[in-house]
């Protein structure tokens, strides 16, 4: 469903993307690892269209979209996570998922819509009319992703979903990607929780310095002698 | 004698009404579009121009007259983001060109009211009674503006909490490129957010012009009103831009009668930089470290 193709991303005169090609399927759940500064939020931030790529190409539903404004890719079914959730700090938990439903094919099932995601999260019920920067760090997180299926994606964009998180709640939000693998949801995951993402996805790249360097299936990477000592710590 | 005083307090209070929506305006913009507005009492004294042209010398009734400059004055708000906004932001201006541009916009439209109306007082000379509450006396004009500053106030509260734009117009103020991701075009926002306060000048206008007649630097203390108020409230805090409305309206009409009208406006200024010294971010600001 997604393509991109030899993309070459800068930032002003700096080169953060090289050549970048990556692929997904429909239904299919991938994840790219690589240290800090690789380039995997810029990938991400290019797919979604905050950034736009200098070459090269990127298709969706064999439609090209690089070089769409973000607000259109949205509408295409591309919804992005981004990393810390980047909620709306002074709105309201329900007006963060009402935004959420601002594209105009979801907005007429906004009401059916929050009550799935209030059965999926209670807290989220309970917390409704709280500020969402009142909201602790595993809250905001759900909340962040909650809001990103209000507008009925095809395609999730997920920036390191664990990342400033306690242990215990890392594991809960992963087991909410679980979830919403399982309802049939394509997802590109960037993640350093190398281990535990690994274990959630179908196919898998490695990016170091800007380049992709490793593409495979999951068991490739768990078996992988270089990605076990430098990623997994094994 | 205290009924003195009480006159200048509950005309105070009906003053801070239209000021709270003259804050509300240049806030919104601010909050939104990231610009302060300089010339937003410049618009305000436009608005009256049109009123005063329709009404004496197209002998248009005021009524009519204040209903046209509403949308007209939306207009000129989506305008000068076309002509004057869009573009600083297209080439990513600095702050200083920004606050120089809208400065300049501050001369082109004094200058232009001058050429075309010329240097005189304008006005409506219109005669509303007083109303009379005990020993206190209101100016229906007054008592019109503010009910019609509240009632728009609260109409705008509705919008900005109820409706679908209410919240992208909240959300683009907080985080563009999230509400970038949700699906909201911040190009578009802008230009509603423009209008909206296009729509407020010409309220605004439609208010001040029974009670207050026009020449070319009226706007001028406005602009500077709006913004005292928007600081001492905490910049794009629109609560806080109400508050700050009434505490300078009160401040300036009970000075005004225990002093005079220009060591009143020195109280001000001095409960202004008093407030800022001990609260630099405003009344209801958050301070930012960066």
């Amino acid at each position: 469903m997604l393509e991109v193709k030899n993309i070459d991303v800068f930032y002003g005169e700096f080169q953060a993307l090289f050549d970048v090609s990556l692929k997904i399927s429909e239904g299919e759940t991938v994840i790219t690892v690589g240290p800090n500064g690789a380039g995997k939020s810029t990938l991400l931030k290019t797919i979604s269209g905050l950034l736009r790529p200098r070459s090269g190409s990127i298709t969706f539903f064999g439609q090209r979209i690089d070089g769409l404004p973000a607000h259109k890719i949205v509408e295409l079914g591309i919804a992005h996570v981004p990393e810390g959730g980047r909620l709306f700090p002074q709105l309201t938990v329900w007006e963060n998922l009402k935004v959420g439903s601002y594209l105009k094919k979801s907005r007429q099932d906004f009401p059916l819509a929050v009550k799935e995601i209030y059965q999926l999260f209670p807290v989220l019920d309970e917390r409704k009319r709280q500020l969402a920067d009142t909201l602790s760090g595993g809250e905001r997180q759900m909340l962040a992703i909650a809001r990103c299926l209000m507008s009925k994606p095809k395609l999730i964009l997920l920036d390191e979903p664990s990342s400033g998180l306690a242990p215990r709640v890392v594991s809960r939000v992963f087991e909410f990607v679980h979830q919403i693998k399982s309802q049939g949801y394509a997802i590109l995951m960037v993640e350093q929780n190398v281990r535990k993402a690994l274990q959630l996805s179908d196919r898998a790249y490695l990016m170091e310095s800007g380049r992709m360097v490793k593409e495979g299936p999951k068991q490739s990477f768990l078996e992988d002698p270089y990605i076990k000592k430098v990623y997994i710590g094994l | 004698m205290f009924e003195l005083y009480a006159n200048a307090l509950v005309n105070g209070i009906l003053l801070g009404g239209v000021f709270a929506l003259l804050a509300f305006g240049m806030n919104l913009i601010f909050g939104v579009v990231k610009i302060i507005h300089l010339a937003y009492g410049q618009c305000v004294m436009l608005g009256m121009y049109l009123v005063y042209t329709l009404v004496v010398q197209l002998k248009i009734p005021i009524i009519l007259a204040c209903l046209i400059s509403l949308p007209v004055m939306g207009i000129v708000g989506v305008v000068l983001q076309w002509l004057v906004i869009n573009p600083l932001l297209k080439a990513k201006a600095n702050p200083l060109t920004q606050l120089l541009a809208l400065a300049g916009l501050t001369i082109v439209v004094e200058n232009l009211a001058q050429v075309t109306w010329g240097a005189d007082l304008r006005g409506l000379n219109i005669q509303l009674p007083l109303i009379s509450v005990g020993d206190i006396y209101l100016r229906t004009s007054n008592l019109i503006a503010f009910l019609g500053a509240l009632i728009t106030l609260g109409g705008l509260y509705l919008f900005l909490n109820r409706t679908y734009l209410g919240l992208a117009i909240r959300s683009i103020a907080q985080d563009v490129d999230s509400a970038r991701l949700m699906g909201i075009n911040p190009e578009k926002i802008y230009y509603i957010t423009m209008a909206v306060g296009g729509l407020l000048t010409g309220l605004i206008a439609a208010f001040f012009s029974p009670i207050y007649a026009v020449h070319p630097h009226f706007g001028g203390s406005f602009t500077m009103m709006a913004f005292i108020i928007v600081v001492l409230g905490g910049i794009g805090n629109l609560l806080g831009g109400f508050i700050g409305a009434f505490v300078i309206g009160i401040v300036t009409s009970v000075s005004a009668v225990l002093t005079s009208t220009e060591i009143a406006d020195i109280i001000t200024l001095v409960i202004f930089i008093a407030v800022i010294l001990v609260r630099p971010q405003g009344l209801l600001g958050i301070r930012i470290s960066r």
